[in-house]
Order: C-alpha cells, then sequence, then structure tokens
C-alpha cells in the first residue's frame, strides 16, 4: 500500500519532448514507473523513450488510460496544461516547475477539488513509492520500501529524511513533495488524512518550513490521527 | 513587487477609483514649485517601498511654499524607515471628516481571495485588528468570481455609507477588485479612503504588490514605467551583488561560507555546521538545475568574501544533475580558482559520475585541487559539516 500513487498508475508526461521532460522520463522509466506516454502540442506522433508522444491529454487517455500526471512545463503553460489534464479525467497532476503566479494555481486547485483531482506543486520535486513509482526529479538512491510516510515542502529535506529512514532500515512507504511555491496544490493536513488511512504507513515523518499558513492548519489534523506524526 | 504610490495611483485612475492628483518632485525646489501650483498648501509624502510613512516621518503638512521647501530639504536629506528619499508626492490637502479602509489580499490557506474593509481607516490593518476587530469585515471570492454591485453595496453598508456616498463607495470597492485581479496582485490597499467634509470620497493612499511570477504577462507594467525591482532595504554589497545576478543570498556573521542546493537543505545546511560548533558565513538557495555560470557566481560570492575561511558543499541532485553540478565548479576552479579549503559532498541524480569528474580532474591538476575534499553518498552530511567546521578552524 502507498498513497496517490503505487505501480499500478499509468503516468503521463506533459512537456515530454523537452530536455527536462525528456531527461526525467528517462530517469523515472528506469525506476520502474509506469510511463505510458507524453503530450507535447504540434508533436504528436513522435516517439520519446520508445513512448507515444500525443497533442492532447484526451488522445493520450484514449490511447493509454493514462491517471496520473507530471507537469515539466514553462511556469507561464502550466495552468493551460494542468487544467487541461483535470478535464480529461487525470486524477493526480504533479507540478514539478517553480514560480506558478499565484492566481494560476489557485484556479488549478479551484478545477481540481471540483473534478476530484489532487494536484502536487508548484515547485515540487515529486512523490516517490519505493520500489515502485518515482514521479518528479528525486533520485531514487536514498529511498527504499518501508513503514514511513514522509511529506515535506522542500525536496532536498525530502531526500535527507528519506536516507536517514533507510540508512535506519524503517524505509517508506510514500515520500511526498508539496512544493516550494507560496500556493500549492495539495496542503500539509489533506496528505495527513491520506496517510492515516493508509495501512501500511505506521508514522508519519513531516518536515515544515517558514513562511506560510499550511504547518499551522495541519496541527488540528494531527490531534486527530491514530497514525504518530513526527514534526 | 511593491509599487511606489504614485505608481499604484496610475493603476487606480485606470479603474476609475478617484485619486487627488498630486505632483511628483525629486528635488526640494520641485517641491515648493508644486506646492505653489496647489494652491499654498499641501501633503508631502515620500515615495519608499514600505508602508507605516506617516509614523516614521515621511509624511509631513505644509502651509506654505516656505515651509514646504524646509520640509522637503530634511526628507531629501534623510532617511525614512532606512529608505534613502529620491521622489516625493505633493499631494492637495483634503477636509477630511473622515478616513476609512478598504483592501484586498489573498487567503493562501482557504484559496480565497478576500475583501477587507473597515470604517476605523488611517492607520495600519494589523493595527486596525488589535484595537477594534469588531470593525473589521471581510467577503470572500472564488478566484474566478467578479465582483457584482450588489456585493460592493453590502461592503459600503456596512463601512456605514448610506445615500449619495454609498453610490459613490460602489465603483471604488469594484475597481479596488478588479485593480487586483487584472494585475495579478497579492495585495491592493487603500488606506486611508478619505471621506472629505463636502461629501466626496478619494483615495488618499494606494499600496498595490504585484506577484513577481506573474510579472510576464503585464507587459503593461513596464510600459507605465512601473519596472521589476527588489523590496529589501538595506542590503550589503554582496546582497546586492547576488540579488543582480538572481541568486537567494544572505550574508550571515560566521566564517563558513555555504555553497549548498535548494533552499531547505541549506537551511538545514546552516544548521548543521551550528549544531558543530561552526558558524555559517551566509545562507545561499542555488535554485533548480543551476548552470555553470550560476555556480561560478555563487562560488565568486563566497571566495571574494574575506570572511569566509572555509567552503562546505553539498548537494542534493535532484532537477540538478551531480554531473552537471561537478563539470561547473570544475570549470570554475580552472579558470578562477579558489583561495580556500572546500569540501563538498555529492549524492542524488548521477552522483557518481559528479565524484568521478573531480577524482580525473584532481589527477590532471593536482594544483589546483589540492585543497578540494570530494565525497559521496558513503560519508554522511553529518562528517561533511564537521570537517567543514574544522578546515575554518585551521584556517584562522
Amino acid at each position: 500500500m502507498a498513497i496517490l500513487v503505487d505501480k499500478e498508475s499509468k503516468v503521463l508526461v506533459q512537456g515530454i519532448t523537452g530536455s527536462a521532460g525528456k531527461f526525467h522520463t528517462k530517469r523515472m522509466l528506469e525506476y520502474g514507473t509506469q510511463i505510458v506516454g507524453g503530450t507535447s502540442p504540434g508533436k504528436g506522433g513522435q516517439e520519446i523513450e520508445g513512448l507515444p508522444v500525443f497533442d492532447t491529454v484526451d488522445e493520450c487517455i484514449d490511447n493509454t488510460e493514462a491517471d496520473t500526471l507530471v507537469i515539466f512545463l514553462p511556469a507561464p503553460f502550466v495552468k493551460e496544461a494542468a487544467i487541461e489534464a483535470i478535464y480529461a479525467g487525470i486524477k493526480f497532476v504533479v507540478v514539478i516547475p517553480e514560480h506558478i503566479p499565484i492566481f494560476d494555481m489557485m484556479e488549478i486547485r479551484q478545477e481540481a477539488k471540483k473534478y476530484g483531482a489532487t494536484v502536487l506543486g508548484g515547485n515540487t520535486a515529486g512523490i516517490i513509492t519505493p520500489g515502485e513509482v518515482n514521479l518528479g526529479i528525486m533520485p531514487d538512491i536514498a529511498f527504499s520500501p518501508g513503514r514511513v510516510g514522509t511529506v515535506s515542502r522542500s525536496g532536498s529535506l525530502t531526500y535527507y529524511v528519506a536516507d536517514t529512514l533507510t540508512r535506519s532500515e524503517y524505509g517508506e512507504t510514500t515520500c511526498v513533495g508539496l512544493g516550494g511555491d507560496p500556493v500549492l496544490g495539495s496542503t500539509f493536513d489533506e496528505i495527513l488524512m491520506m496517510f492515516e488511512k493508509d495501512k501500511q504507513t505506521k508514522a508519519v515523518v513531516m518536515v515544515g518550513e517558514i513562511g506560510g499558513v499550511y504547518e499551522e492548519r495541519a496541527t488540528s489534523v494531527i490531534k486527530k490521527m491514530k497514525t504518530p506524526v513526527i514534526v | 513587487m511593491r509599487l511606489f504610490e504614485f505608481e499604484a495611483k496610475k493603476l487606480f485612475a485606470e479603474k476609475k477609483i478617484p485619486i487627488t492628483e498630486g505632483i511628483l518632485a525629486a528635488s526640494p525646489e520641485d517641491v515648493t514649485a508644486a506646492v505653489r501650483e496647489l494652491g499654498g498648501t499641501a501633503v508631502l509624502k515620500v515615495q519608499i517601498l514600505s508602508g507605516g510613512r506617516g509614523k516614521a516621518g515621511g509624511i509631513k503638512k505644509a502651509e506654505s511654499p516656505d515651509e514646504a521647501f524646509t520640509l522637503a530639504e530634511e526628507l531629501f536629506a534623510g532617511t525614512v524607515k532606512g529608505y534613502p528619499v529620491e521622489r516625493v508626492l505633493v499631494d492637495p490637502l483634503l477636509d477630511i471628516k473622515k478616513e476609512y479602509y478598504l483592501g484586498v489580499t489573498i487567503d493562501r490557506a482557504n484559496y480565497k481571495l478576500v475583501f477587507i474593509a473597515s470604517p476605523s481607516g488611517g492607520v495600519d490593518i494589523e493595527e486596525i485588528a488589535r484595537i477594534s476587530p469588531e470593525k473589521i469585515f471581510k467577503e470572500s471570492f472564488d478566484i474566478d468570481e467578479k465582483i457584482f454591485g450588489f456585493q460592493a453595496y453590502a461592503i459600503g453598508k456596512k463601512l456605514g455609507f448610506t445615500g449619495d456616498l454609498l453610490k459613490s463607495a460602489v465603483p471604488i470597492i469594484r475597481g479596488l477588485y478588479n485593480v487586483f485581479k487584472s494585475y495579478d496582485c497579492k495585495l491592493a490597499e487603500i488606506n486611508p479612503l478619505i471621506e472629505t467634509t463636502d461629501g466626496k470620497l478619494w483615495a488618499a493612499d494606494a499600496r498595490i504588490s504585484v506577484d513577481d511570477d506573474a510579472l510576464f504577462r503585464h507587459p503593461e507594467l513596464a510600459e507605465m514605467g512601473i519596472e521589476k525591482r527588489h523590496e529589501e532595504g538595506e542590503m550589503t554589497e554582496r546582497e546586492q551583488q547576488a540579488r543582480e545576478w538572481g541568486i537567494p543570498y544572505l550574508d550571515l556573521d560566521g566564517n563558513i561560507g555555504m555553497f549548498p542546493g535548494g533552499a531547505g537543505f541549506g537551511i538545514m545546511g546552516n544548521d548543521f555546521i551550528e549544531y558543530y560548533g561552526g558558524k555559517p558565513a551566509n545562507f545561499m538557495d542555488s535554485g533548480g538545475g543551476p548552470s555553470p555560470e550560476r555556480l561560478a557566481k555563487m562560488l565568486i560570492l563566497l571566495d571574494e568574501n574575506p570572511d569566509v575561511k572555509a567552503i562546505f558543499g553539498a548537494r542534493f541532485g535532484g532537477i540538478s544533475r551531480c554531473d552537471d553540478f561537478a563539470k561547473g565548479v570544475i570549470q570554475f576552479l580552472r579558470e578562477h580558482g579558489l583561495s580556500k579549503p572546500m569540501v563538498c559532498r555529492m549524492t542524488g541524480n548521477v552522483w557518481q559520475e559528479g565524484v568521478r569528474l573531480f577524482e580525473e580532474a584532481k589527477k590532471e591538476d593536482p594544483e589546483i585541487f589540492e585543497k578540494i575534499e570530494i565525497h559521496g553518498i558513503e560519508t554522511p552530511i553529518e562528517e561533511i559539516s564537521k570537517r567543514a567546521v574544522e578546515l575554518a578552524k585551521e584556517a584562522e
């Protein structure tokens, strides 16, 4: 068990033809992530890493049954891309780029809520369910399958915490990067509730950061949780 | 990005919010001439990127052109809240009956836009919240919502407006909301909104902060002369240099130069150094995937700082690959050299290749890399931190 992503997740990469998209697609594939295709408007029909490239998310879903999406696009294009995916029925969207305009992220969040989708980021290193899926830009060496969930806003602190959990042989269920932008697609309290429902997760490490209100809002959820949370 | 009052007022005027027609002046002589033009009396307001100017002595009432000259001389000679005074807005004096507060901001926790209004304007909103929280009214909007006339009427009524005054408040309330939406603002504020004795409303001050990340879609701001800028007050020369180079950087008072990866890991690196008895000389954030040029600039900031005795490098390759990082650093060392010892750890994406590149370079140019210690994942970050503290102690 894990939260948000596992080996069944069928992943679509938006911006697969860009240099970051290409590089990380290869890495994610090597990890065993089930990537089924990518999009790049105007470049439909091409292939990247042996994967089909489509013009639109709709086409990609029709052909591949993708249900999860990771975005490698410049910030000004993220709003359109994310909302396209949400309307097309994608239930989980990971926004890697940083500096997404605040209004854009608020709109993305609003549409996600309407359609029952979850968004991570912007400016997130991604999410990893060790041994199954690596979605985003996290290096895989720090992670190993295990019992502890992590949630943090910082990519580098996620690696550090996972590295410590791996070395001490607790291992991780899923490691979630919320992202470093001022307005985020998901918040600590929401991710903590997902961990609470996951039977395999025996404890959660949450790493807060200066600035913002999301840490404070997590406290009421932590009080209600049965799963211990280390903050 | 914060706007000056005179810039914010241009945006207000675009949305038909009544503003006083002030005159911008850059010298005591200009101020005096402006006061004459306004009929001999005026308010002089320093144009700085900070609120609370009144309390800090940045707003003065001039009863005559002569008095204005003396006041302006003092204002231009000094600083207000640490900012040098380069411009003064000379505004007509108003016959004030009452002052109100209007503001729009983002409620990040609830993902809403929130309109804030109070009949107790003239002091900042935190102050109103402290002394009379019952006099603050809030109305939340979804990001894609417009403000309708009836909603503006409701806000106006809460402020106590009736009759003609209520009618004239409505376009101001809608205008402020529209300014906020049109320019991707983080804050748009009229404080005070002044009701004059002749029954008119004026936006006497204007505060706007725009989302830097959305500037790309507002070329009209640059066309109006509103250029991208930084907001901080006093910065050290190095901080200014870093700012010009686009590197988030802060000087601290220690002797270990911090050459980290991202911000979170950077802060933790600083914590580690402190924990092992050292003192960081700075905080820095490389940003994602720094180019060789950027890495060079980061190292120059540290190398040219005489307080730095040793450099702590830690890279966890995420979007930034360790081989690119190694290539950038090696190129810098070959071209520029490093006058200080450095201990550096690389883990994450392609770290083995990064370490290999360094070892190869070390063989080729042993002198250049003599004081550079490179580690991979096998050395925990704690050891690197201890080593940096040792190196700094040895160098002192």
